[in-house]
């Protein structure tokens, strides 16, 4: 049996246990596993540090004493819209209107943990069984503690709207949570069925929406305590740096400036006013051991396939074989993308509140797990006297989560003895980051004589985005060979071609790297996406029917499920329809953890420069749960996309990143926005991941799209005419 | 240095550095934490407000220049606004944490201009927002000039 149905057996639900807190049920939950999952999938048969293989994510519910029904997500709301579908989710099996339902980020001192963090677009869909079965088990629990305050058979206890009822006797779920002292766990009742959903599916108002329009949404930088200080790290020129020495007494002169306080390698000032603060960090001076100054071409040189481990992670058939011999010609074109930097409009920030036996930290953080763990040992403190409180984020894109001197916030407020809040400048948060790695792609294809495509190889290089952040080590890497889990994420061929391999070569760069969002499908998609344009382009085959041409497998869910897409983009992208004069046509898809994501853009060259003037964007989620959500994540991955495709690049100089602040990251802005039209569609039977699968394809599409209107292929981002 | 003047109709009375970017002024002394930080130097939008009804990036402005003027941040706009109506109505925001900042843009564009084309849009509100919520953002300018219009 699966790993799910074992997750959610009475047993394991006691085993957390559904315990009464001050007049208020609270039900946690040991859940079913989705980020294990997603890992196995990914994996599949690969044996995995037993670390990587434990993850427990648990949530709860409560009773409030208004009968709203709040629910803690372990998962962080970063604008994806998570807490919509949460809410509806659990709404659907209380049967309590979605106005009833509140969703909160759980903190760490309530005992929730999630391991993995927020990311890898599985929230709503990994979570989609978990809520609902919780949901239904409290249902039940307040159903059977009705029928025993009314001594009434429970099968005739019904309840709506938060209110339980039998005959005239009414209860509310407060009401009947106030008198209940034992409760009874009964076995997980059969959840809803889809036809019978009510808001599952349906058109719904984010629940965070009054909140983030009235401008009442908290984030980290909006806490404040009582007593708190205002405190600034030193910023470091150089991502390769340690401090060798800082004169301080200039800062510590500065008005209103507290301490100046130097800690193993690392400064900070700490004042009674942001502004303070910022001042005098500007009058310390530092110098810097610098071992080496690199540059971008040692990067470059580093990142490129046929250097480091060679990890295969896909052999079907004998590509090689097929590419060296027999009748035909070889095709073989060489792709890169740059480093990327997440640029969250939210800078990283902290708030800590550390006094000599409690650590209260409030960060918005996608890793919780970690960042507890290191601010417990620094200060000292069991992890139980941690507590990380999450405010909303201002965006993470895989940004929030490390790096963001969460440890050192804890630090400054146990020795100032009072709440410190730190934040980065931008300036810090442009270079004092981890960044979307370079990549390198070499794709060869033998076409016949009649252009068939009979081989195809996609040779990757990549440093590793998550592997070593997993254990804190670099042990997974070497036993591993290459990051397939991200780095290798969407390297694999989609195509029915019978003879494909795809092989990562791994080598690590000085620069810190990690995951930035749609991790490595952003640049494989780009690669081989764009590669397929080329094959098309080559074969005089139109790019839509190619690609449909080389999904033939019936028995492959995926495939079929592709090739519905790209069906679909041809006939609403209007694909068959005569061009304007100067408009050119691209197309490209991705296979994301099964979510299947397609665009078809149309671009124009306006005064020398690429203009998107028009995208369609289809994407198969398998189930819908939040359309609106999902519309909502499909338009930013059309502007993000466009941004990355056509705009951002991050290079090295002298061990210094070239982007100090926005007027050297030039993004996507009102200017850019095309005409957009997105098409959901659900051709599977379970719900997939959203937040990421519509990014990949936009710039191939683009690529593409240059490529029908100049016969030119831009091979690397951003592209440039 | 004492600095009074008047915020969203209240008064405000600090005594604080007369050079702290109005941005912290607001934020940190006066606890209205609408207005955000996002660039610190007038490149992204995210601290836009209002003095005497026109339109400042309050990270590169003293508090000194608000002396007996009238500030108004996302906060004093009311919820009947048209500008939340039509953001609420098109559901704009995604993380939200720009959004004050379009907002306060656009409520300054439509009131000297009420019925802006959409280059006019791009061309004045030249904020930054990273989810990409730029198309809904355009879309509720537009709704927003209607429901002014009623």
């Amino acid at each position: 049996m699966s790993e799910d149905k074992k997750a959610f057996s009475r047993r394991k639900f006691l085993k957390r246990g559904a315990i009464a807190l001050g007049g208020t049920v609270v039900a946690s939950y040991l859940g079913c596993n989705p980020t294990r999952r997603f890992i196995a999938q990914k994996v599949e048969n690969m044996d995995l540090p037993a670390s990587i293989s434990s993850f427990n994510p648990d949530f709860w519910f409560q009773i409030l004493p208004d009968n709203h029904i709040l629910l803690k997500s372990p998962k962080v709301e970063m604008g994806q819209g998570i807490f919509t579908g949460f809410a509806m989710m659990a709404a659907e099996e209380l049967n309590v209107p979605l106005e009833q339902m509140r969703v909160e980020h759980a903190n760490t001192a309530t005992g929730i943990e999630d391991e993995l963090g927020t990311g890898g677009s599985n929230s709503t869909s990994g979570l989609f069984k978990p809520i609902r079965e919780m949901a239904a088990i409290l249902r039940e629990m307040l159903k059977l503690a009705a029928a025993t305050i009314w001594k009434v058979p429970v099968n005739q206890v019904v309840t709506q709207n938060g209110i339980l009822q039998y005959g005239d006797k009414k209860m509310t779920f407060f009401e009947c949570v106030t008198a209940t002292k034992s409760w009874v766990v009964p076995k997980t009742p059969a959840l809803k069925p889809a036809s019978e959903f009510k808001y599952i599916g349906k058109e719904v108002k984010r629940v965070d929406l009054k909140d983030k329009v009235m401008g009442t949404a908290k984030y980290t930088i909006d806490t404040h305590f009582p007593n708190m200080v205002y405190a600034t790290m030193l910023p470091c020129p150089y991502f390769n740096a340690k401090l060798k020495s800082v004169k301080t007494a200039a800062a510590e002169q500065s008005p209103d400036v507290l301490k100046v306080v130097q800690q193993n390698g690392w400064c900070a000032v700490v004042a009674k006013t942001q502004y303070a603060a910022l001042s005098a960090a500007q009058k310390l001076e530092a110098t810097w051991d610098v071992p080496k100054l690199w540059q971008q071409a040692e990067m470059e040189a580093m990142v490129t396939v046929g250097k480091g481990n060679a990890v295969n992670v896909q052999k079907v058939g004998n590509a090689q074989s097929t590419l060296e011999n027999g009748a035909g010609q070889v095709y073989k074109q060489a792709f890169r993308t740059p480093f990327g930097t997440h640029a969250p409009m939210e800078v990283n920030g902290t708030v800590a509140h550390v006094t000599k036996d409690m650590a209260i930290i409030v960060v918005g953080t996608q890793n919780t797990v970690p960042n507890k763990a290191l601010i417990a040992k620094a200060l000292g403190l069991d992890k139980k006297m941690v507590d990380i409180q999450i405010p909303y984020l201002g965006g993470g894109f895989g940004r929030k989560g490390r790096m963001g001197n969460v440890v050192e916030t804890a630090l400054l407020s146990k020795i100032m003895g009072r709440p410190v809040k730190m934040m980065f400048t931008r300036e810090q948060e442009f270079q004092n980051s981890f960044y979307r790695p370079l990549t390198h792609h070499v794709l060869s294809a033998k076409i016949g004589e009649k252009g068939d495509i009979q081989a195809i190889t996609h040779d990757q290089a990549s440093p590793d985005m998550i592997l070593k952040h997993i254990m804190g080590n670099s042990l997974p890497l070497k036993l591993l060979g290459a990051d397939f889990i991200s780095s290798g994420h969407g390297a694999s061929l989609l195509y029915n071609i019978p003879n494909k391999s795809a092989t990562l070569w791994n080598t690590e760069v000085p620069v810190p790297v990690g995951i930035w969002r749609g991790v490595g499908m952003y640049p494989n998609t780009f690669a081989t996406e764009s590669f397929m344009n080329e094959l098309a382009h080559q074969t005089k085959k139109d790019a839509i029917d190619f690609r449909i041409g080389l999904l033939t497998d019936t028995k492959d869910e995926i495939a079929q499920r592709a090739k519905k897409v790209l069906e679909v983009l041809k006939e609403k992208s209007g694909w068959t329809t005569a061009k304007p004069a100067g408009i050119g046509r691209g197309v490209s898809i991705a296979n994301d953890r099964k979510s299947i994501a397609g665009s078809v853009v149309e671009v124009a060259i306006v005064e020398g420069k690429i203009k998107v003037q028009r995208v369609t964007q289809v994407l198969d989620v398998g189930m819908i749960l939040n359309p609106e959500g999902i519309r909502a994540q499909m338009e930013g991955c059309v502007m993000m996309g466009i941004s990355g495709a056509l705009y951002e690049v991050v290079t090295i100089k002298d061990s210094q990143i070239s982007v100090s602040n926005f007027h050297e990251l030039p993004l996507a802005t009102l200017m850019d926005v095309p005409d957009i039209q997105t098409v959901i569609l659900a051709n599977a039977h379970e719900p997939y991941g959203v937040g990421e699968p519509p990014l990949a394809p936009i710039a191939p599409a683009i690529a593409g799209a240059i490529l029908d209107l100049t016969g030119k292929m831009l091979r690397n981002l951003p592209l440039k005419l | 240095m004492k600095i009074n003047f008047k915020i969203n109709g209240q008064d405000a009375n600090l005594d604080v550095d007369p050079q702290m970017p109005l941005l912290w002024a607001v934020r940190d002394e006066l606890k209205l934490t609408a207005t955000k930080y996002g660039c610190g130097k007038a490149l992204c939008g995210a601290c836009t407000l209002h003095i005497d009804g026109e339109m400042f990036r309050s990270c590169s402005i003293s508090v000194e220049y608000a002396l007996g003027k009238n500030v108004t941040t996302l906060e004093g706009l009311p919820e009947s606004h048209p500008i939340k109506q039509a953001w609420m109505e098109l559901q704009v925001p995604q993380c939200g944490y720009c959004q004050p900042g379009f907002m306060m843009a656009a409520a300054k564009l439509l009131q000297t201009n009420p019925h802006p084309t959409e280059v006019e849009i791009q061309q004045n509100i030249t904020n930054i927002c990273r989810c990409g919520t730029q198309s809904r953002i355009l879309k509720a300018v537009k709704r927003a000039a209607e429901l002014t219009q009623k």
